[in-house]
């Protein structure tokens, strides 16, 4: 850690790739800076509307059934503003702010554009709880595989273990719930558990906060995924502890270690490393997995995008969804492959 | 002395058996032939444009009860819309033969895959620049359903205010609580799932405190569970209608189907197939 800070402000030695790649991002940073800066406001957007739906607007703030919908999408850089009105004659205003200019986008560029930012901040839930698009995904997907890392683990040991009373509830564990889908596994707690017990996940929240609901259905989720994501881990981590060399074992023993002791001081440190790649798989999967919470009402990535497909009947919907897990497999890549060069001083 | 005995107890019984089954048949004809009286009109078919000869392909998402679900054995179709199309199909002397499609795309198949599409269609004006569509054949109505017991009066959206609601997604029930919501009218949580089974769950199970759905849909389920919910409000101000989808192209089909829709309409057809699957008003 020490030497890591060392390098980082020693600049005079630093590798040319490392010094170039800085300087693009500083000038990415540099860049954004000045546009986001000089980016219409939402005051500014707002006012682009044209005098029949200024007059529409006007006419919804006393009545009881409103009929414009004012979207505004702020991406760091640019912005999107949008007027609609419901019902049989649908009028429709879009606007792309950037650069302090403000651009039509009901055709060409501007409407690609519009799309995209709109898309976009709607998959990574911008202006939402945590529990909505990009967030969550995340969010249930680091859970569940560090929930899946700590079960997992324990449920090697116990699989591995020479008490019976404790090894085969491990086995059946992991049988169980490798051996059925994980679709109906979060149907069965999320549907079926309440049911029969005569609870609602929502009541384990304030009945005052509306979104009582979502919060319910993500523990749901979440007890569902990290479930099942232990019994995949533990098969990981015991392939893992029964690949390192027998010799490891009865050298720990000569010295007098105890089983305790052998696992926690030799054996596990070194298969750490051995587990990594595996267990960055799992991730990735449970990353795309996580679109399964469609079946509970809840909206991750995917789910936003075939919403948005179906509803706007637009296919480049896909575009910004394919980037957005790119960019997040790619970081959580980099950060599995920092651990498993950090573990592989070992061997 | 036995054995004759027996044979004589043996005829005696077929000839029950006989009689029962002759009884039986006389009573099936007799029941065909009243029903060939008031349906003997012949319906004109020249012109029609079908994918197979003598047989109606019918597209269907079948997975929408009351109007189609499969029965209990998994393959046969059963519901509103299925019994309305066959009935066409037998009145016009066809045979039917339903195909299980996704939603997502139905229309796209029409004269492709199938000749018309009968799966509770709301007719739009979006939907008649591309296909034609029988006349109505039932009105639907959205609808607000609350937990047997809850004590909250609904007597319009806006009394939704601050609940929290589940709904089927991309139907119209998703389009109008979402503008509700989306345009700033009131303040609702909106839980949009793939199934409306899901929704009756989640309001069986607590987990939201409505369910906003067609009245149609809304008639069967109360129908089933009478002591389970309740009906707090039904939308009479915004009627939509169902109707049959038919290919662009085929005019003559469009027009012989409306023909028998008007005879089932006036001979009560449609009115007790109604009452069957929701329930007399």
């Amino acid at each position: 850690m020490k030497s890591f800070f060392k390098n980082l402000f020693d600049v005079k030695n630093w590798k040319k790739k490392t010094k170039i790649t800085w300087i693009v991002v500083l000038c990415v940073l540099a860049v954004c800076c000045v546009l986001s800066a000089i980016k219409p406001s939402e005051a500014d957007m707002k006012l682009q509307a044209s005098e029949q739906m200024q007059k529409l607007i006007q006419a919804d703030e006393n009545s009881t059934r409103k009929h414009v919908t004012v979207t505004y999408n702020s991406l760091i850089i640019v912005n999107y503003c949008s007027f609609s009105t419901s019902g049989a004659s649908e009028i429709n205003e879009k606007y792309v702010g950037f650069a302090g200019q403000v651009f039509h986008a009901d055709e060409g560029v501007g409407k690609f554009v519009g799309q995209m930012v709109n898309y976009t901040y709607r998959m990574l839930g911008c202006g939402e709880n945590i529990l909505h698009g990009a967030k969550l995904t995340l969010l249930l997907t680091t859970l569940t595989t560090l929930i899946g890392v700590i079960l997992g683990t324990l449920l090697a040991l116990g699989k591995i273990s020479r008490n019976k009373l404790l090894s085969k509830p491990c086995s059946a564990y992991i049988f169980f719930f490798r051996g059925t889908p994980l679709l109906i596994q979060l149907f069965v707690i999320y549907y079926s558990l309440p049911a029969i017990f005569g609870f609602a996940w929502r009541d384990l929240f304030d009945a005052a906060d509306n979104q009582a609901v979502y919060k319910g259905a993500f523990i749901a989720a979440l007890i569902a995924y990290g479930l099942n994501s232990g019994a995949y881990c533990a098969e990981i981590v015991r392939a893992a502890i029964q690949s390192i060399d027998k010799g490891q074992h009865e050298a720990a023993k000569a010295l007098g270690l105890s089983y305790g002791k052998t696992m926690r001081l030799v054996i596990i440190p070194q298969s750490v490393r051995r587990m990594v790649p595996p267990i960055c798989n799992e991730f990735i999967m449970m990353l795309k997995d996580a679109s399964l919470v469609f079946a509970i009402s809840l909206m991750d990535i995917t789910t936003i995008s075939k919403n948005i497909m179906t509803s706007e009947i637009s296919y480049i919907v896909f575009l910004p969804a394919l980037i957005i897990y790119l960019i997040i497999t790619a970081f959580f890549t980099w950060i599995f492959n920092a651990v498993e060069k950090k573990f592989s001083l070992y061997e | 002395m036995k054995k004759f005995k027996r044979i004589l107890a043996l005829i005696g019984v077929m000839t029950l058996i006989a009689a029962l089954f002759a009884g039986c048949g006389k009573e099936n004809s007799d029941n065909s032939n009243s029903g060939a009286a008031s349906s003997e009109k012949t319906y004109d078919l020249t012109g029609v444009k079908l994918l197979n000869d003598g047989v109606l392909c019918v597209g269907e998402e079948v997975g929408y009860p009351p109007f189609e679900d499969f029965a209990e054995d998994g393959t046969t179709p059963i519901g509103f819309d299925v019994d309305i199309i066959n009935e066409i199909a037998r009145r016009l002397g066809l045979k039917v033969n339903i195909i299980n499609t996704s939603f997502d795309g139905i229309f796209a198949g029409i004269g492709n895959n199938y000749d018309v599409v009968c799966s509770a269609c709301t007719i739009t004006d979006k939907r008649k620049q591309s296909m034609l569509f029988s006349t109505p054949y039932i009105s639907n109505y959205q609808a607000v359903i609350l937990k047997a017991g809850d004590t909250r009066t609904i007597s319009s959206f806006n009394d939704l205010d601050g609940m929290t609601i589940a709904l089927q997604k991309e139907t119209t029930s998703d389009e109008l609580i979402s503008d509700y919501k989306s345009t700033g009218t009131i303040d609702i949580e909106i839980v949009a799932n793939e199934k409306v089974l899901s929704c009756f769950t989640q309001l069986d199970n607590g987990e939201v405190d409505a369910v906003v759905v067609d009245s149609t849909v809304a008639d069967g389920y109360l129908a089933k569970n009478p002591d389970k919910y309740i009906y707090a409000y039904k939308d009479e101000a915004e009627a939509e209608s169902f109707g049959i989808a038919i290919g662009k192209e085929n005019e003559a089909l469009k027009k012989v189907i409306d023909e028998v829709l008007a005879d089932m309409e006036a001979d009560g057809f449609i009115k007790e197939t109604l009452e069957y699957w929701f329930g007399a008003e």
